[in-house]
């Protein structure tokens, strides 16, 4: 079964929500998935920060097309499209423990119910070696 | 299959997807394809243009046989045999 290593740098709506469509594809052909979410990524993975998220990391002045395009074509939220894909595939979530801090999450339990585990950057680079595809988003 | 073959096709499973944009169809469609048995037939109903070159790759991929396409006023048929 191939493997995918994704590391999810960005915490905005638009490149989460390309990480959600991705990980979608991913489920779809039974991979192993590891994402492992670094630094401005893990503010989205504190609990109750799901919905909070709003900035895009491109063209943030069509923020509001953005958004209301994603609603009209019914496109599922990036929580959801990491839901799916945990539902279908055996996808780990992994929180950089530098990034958690960042942002205020010391241990599991400051995380949404996505989250498999805090690690650090050793575990990253060892999964980025072993995968079929790396990504870096 | 010629469109006529696929027409008359005995469908196991219909799953319309056509109320989604990518990667919605290809997920329904993952799902789906779990609740038929091998040799059965299933049909995808999608109005996403990405999904006619999506699913196909896909199914040929997971060791099912894309059987072919109809297209439909709107929205198309995509007929699958699971392997």
């Amino acid at each position: 079964m191939a493997k995918l290593c994704m590391g999810l740098f960005s915490g905005s709506l638009d490149k989460l929500t390309a990480a959600g469509v991705i990980l979608s594809g991913a489920a779809a052909d039974d991979m192993d998935v590891e994402v492992f979410v670094l630094l401005q990524g893990a503010r989205a993975f504190i609990k109750g920060n799901e919905d909070k998220i709003d900035n895009l990391a491109e063209a943030s002045h069509l923020k509001d097309e953005f958004i209301s395009s994603l609603e009209r074509i019914k496109v599922s939220t990036w929580y959801e499209f990491f839901e799916m894909a945990k539902d279908l595939t055996n996808v780990k979530i992994y929180i950089c423990s530098l990034a958690g801090k960042i942002w205020g999450g010391e241990k599991l339990e400051d995380f949404n119910d996505l989250v498999d585990d805090i690690c650090g950057i050793g575990e990253y680079l060892t999964s980025a070696e072993e995968a079929d595809i790396h990504m870096f988003i | 299959m010629t469109q006529e073959e696929l027409n008359n096709l005995t469908v196991n499973k219909s799953v319309d997807a056509r109320g989604t944009a990518c990667p919605g169809p290809l997920l329904e469609a993952k799902k789906s394809i779990g609740t038929i048995a091998s040799g059965e037939i299933m049909e995808v109903l999608s109005a996403d243009e990405g999904t006619k070159r999506d699913i196909p790759k896909w199914a040929n991929k997971k060791g099912n046989e894309y059987l072919g396409t109809v297209e439909e006023s709107g929205y198309f048929k995509i007929y699958l045999k699971k392997g």
